[in-house]
C-alpha cells in the first residue's frame, strides 16, 4: 500500500521524537537527511502518513570526546564528519568512509544515523563503524539501550531497531595511538553496481613487530557487515610480510564465499576482495605499496 | 502549512502542503524556475541550492525542513549590477553552457566551492562538481570556467601553487 499524502512534524528532542513515533494514530517514520526517504517518496513508495523530522535535534547534532571515546550524534552529516578535527585526528577511517559517499550534495544531507538505520547493503559507514567497534545508543519508549553497530544491521535493509526508536548517537572508542587504519572502496555510485566493494581495516603491532590487533571488515560484501576473522587469524601474532598479506587476502575470499555462497557477483568479488585486503593491510602495517 | 525562511536574503513565507520538496516549493509555489528539475532522486544536481551555506539537492529536502533557515538559489547569485557575476561570465566565455539545463546547478555548486576553498585546485574543482551531471559539454569547459574564475580572483595557476 502506498499513501498519497503525509504530514510533517519536527522533533526537538529524542524523547519527543520517540513519543511522536509511538503515537498510534499515525504511521510515522523518522526523517533526517532525506537521501533515502525522499527517493522512496519520489518512487511513490510512501509507507507512512507522517514524517518525524529528527535532523535538527540538538543532542543528535554534535561530535564530542567523552573520556576515551568519540561520540557522534546520529543526525551529524557525512560532510560534518569529514571536516571535524576530532574525527580527522582519532578516527580517520570514518572520515575516509564518509568522504567516499555520493557527491558533496549527498554528503551535506545524508547522516550517519540514517546510513545505519536504513541499512543499505552499500552503506559505506557500516564497515568503518563495525571496524571501530562503534556502539549505537538507541532511545526507545522504554528507555535507552546500547547495541554494537554490527548487531544493529542484521541484513540488507533490515535492522534490529525496535519500533518507534531512534538512534541518538554512536560511541566510538578511540583506538590506541599506535593503531593505523585504512578505508578503500572500489566501484562508483550506482547502488546495483557489481563492482561495489569497500574495506575498513585497523591494526597495530606489538613491541616485537608482531600483529597485536587486526580488524578486517568488508562493506557491501556480506548480508551482515562483520569482521572477517579468518583473514585476521592469518595476520595475528605474526610479523607482517608480503606472503602473509597475500594469504590473508585469500582467506578473506574463502570466508566471503562461505558466508554468501556463490552468486552472480562472486567471480568479480573473489578477485577484488583479496586485492583490497592486501592493499589495506599494506597500508596499516607499513609494507611498501605494490604496482 | 506555512513555511517561513530566508530566500536569497529576503524573509519569505509560503503556504504549501507539508509533503512536497523544496524543489517543488521553489518552482511550483514561488515560480522560481531557475532551479532545474531533473531526476528528483538526488543524482543529477540540476536542483542544487545553498542551504545554510552548504550545497544540497533541493529534491531531497522536504519543504518544511527549511523552516527558519537560509536558502540561496541561482536567482540569488549575480553580479553587483544585477547581471552575471564573474563566475557566470566565465561560464559563457569558456563555452561551459550548451543546452544550459545543468548550468544553474553547476554555478550553485561552484559558488560554494569557491567560497569554501578560495582557490580550489583542479582536483578540488572536479570533486566539487561531482554531484552535477552534464550531458552536453563533457565537463572540460565547466572546469575551465571555474579555473578561469579562480585565476581572475587572484589565485595562482596550479603549477606555481604547488611549487
Ligand atoms: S533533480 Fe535533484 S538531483 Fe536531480
Ligand atoms: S549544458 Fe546541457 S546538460 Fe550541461
Amino acid at each position: 500500500m502506498s499513501i498519497k499524502h503525509f504530514d510533517y512534524v519536527r522533533a526537538s528532542s529524542c524523547a519527543e521524537a520517540v513519543a511522536l513515533l509511538s503515537d498510534p494514530t499515525h504511521i510515522s517514520r523518522p526523517l533526517a537527511g532525506g537521501t533515502d526517504l525522499m527517493v522512496l517518496r519520489h518512487k511513490g513508495e510512501v509507507q507512512w502518513d507522517r514524517l518525524v523530522d529528527i535532523s535538527q535535534v540538538p543532542e543528535m547534532r554534535t561530535i564530542v570526546q567523552q573520556g576515551e571515546a568519540i561520540v557522534v550524534g546520529a543526525a551529524v552529516t557525512h560532510a560534518e564528519i569529514v571536516e571535524h578535527p576530532l574525527i580527522q585526528r582519532y578516527l580517520p577511517l570514518l572520515a575516509d568512509a564518509c568522504h567516499s559517499i555520493g557527491s558533496p550534495q549527498i554528503r551535506n544531507r545524508g547522516t550517519i544515523g540514517g546510513n545505519v538505520a536504513n541499512a543499505a547493503a552499500c552503506a559505506d559507514t557500516l564497515p568503518a563503524l563495525v571496524c571501530l567497534d562503534a556502539v549505537a545508543r538507541i532511545v526507545t519508549k522504554d528507555g535507552e539501550m546500547a547495541v554494537p553497530v554490527k548487531d544493529v544491521v542484521v541484513g540488507p535493509n533490515r535492522t534490529s531497531l525496535p519500533a518507534a526508536s531512534v538512534i541518538r548517537d554512536f560511541v566510538i572508542p578511540i583506538p590506541p595511538a599506535q593503531a593505523r587504519m585504512a578505508f578503500f572502496k572500489i566501484g562508483r555510485r550506482q547502488v546495483q553496481s557489481i563492482s561495489r566493494l569497500s574495506l575498513a581495516c585497523l591494526g597495530w603491532l606489538d613491541a616485537d613487530g608482531r600483529v597485536a590487533e587486526v580488524r578486517i571488515v568488508p562493506g557491501a560484501c556480506t548480508p551482515q557487515t562483520q569482521r572477517f576473522d579468518q583473514a585476521e587469524a592469518v595476520m595475528l601474532g605474526q610479523v607482517p610480510t608480503e606472503e602473509l598479506v597475500r594469504k590473508a587476502g585469500q582467506a578473506g575470499a574463502v570466508q566471503m564465499i562461505a558466508i554468501t555462497g556463490r552468486r552472480w557477483s562472486t567471480p568479480y568479488k573473489e578477485l577484488a576482495l583479496p586485492a583490497l585486503i592486501e592493499r589495506a593491510l599494506r597500508k596499516v602495517f607499513g609494507l611498501p605499496e605494490v604496482r | 502549512m506555512e513555511i517561513r525562511f530566508t530566500l536569497n536574503g529576503k524573509p519569505t513565507a509560503v503556504d504549501v502542503p507539508p509533503d512536497i520538496t523544496l524543489l517543488r516549493l521553489l518552482r511550483d509555489y514561488l515560480d522560481m524556475t531557475g532551479t532545474k528539475c531533473g531526476c528528483e532522486i538526488g543524482e543529477c544536481g540540476a536542483c542544487s541550492v545553498i542551504l545554510d551555506g552548504e550545497v544540497v539537492n533541493s529534491c531531497l529536502v522536504l519543504a518544511p525542513q527549511v523552516e527558519g533557515r537560509r536558502v540561496v538559489t541561482i536567482e540569488g547569485i549575480r553580479g553587483p549590477d544585477g547581471g552575471p557575476n564573474d563566475l557566470q561570465e566565465a561560464f559563457i566565455e569558456a563555452g561551459a553552457i550548451q543546452c544550459g539545463f545543468c548550468t544553474p546547478g553547476m554555478v550553485v555548486a561552484a559558488t560554494v566551492l569557491l567560497r569554501k576553498h578560495g582557490y580550489p585546485t583542479r582536483e578540488q574543482i572536479i570533486e566539487g562538481i561531482s554531484g552535477n551531471l552534464c550531458r552536453c559539454t563533457g565537463y572540460q569547459q565547466i572546469v575551465e570556467a571555474i579555473q578561469m574564475t579562480v585565476l581572475r580572483r587572484g589565485g595562482l595557476p596550479e603549477k606555481e601553487e604547488h611549487a
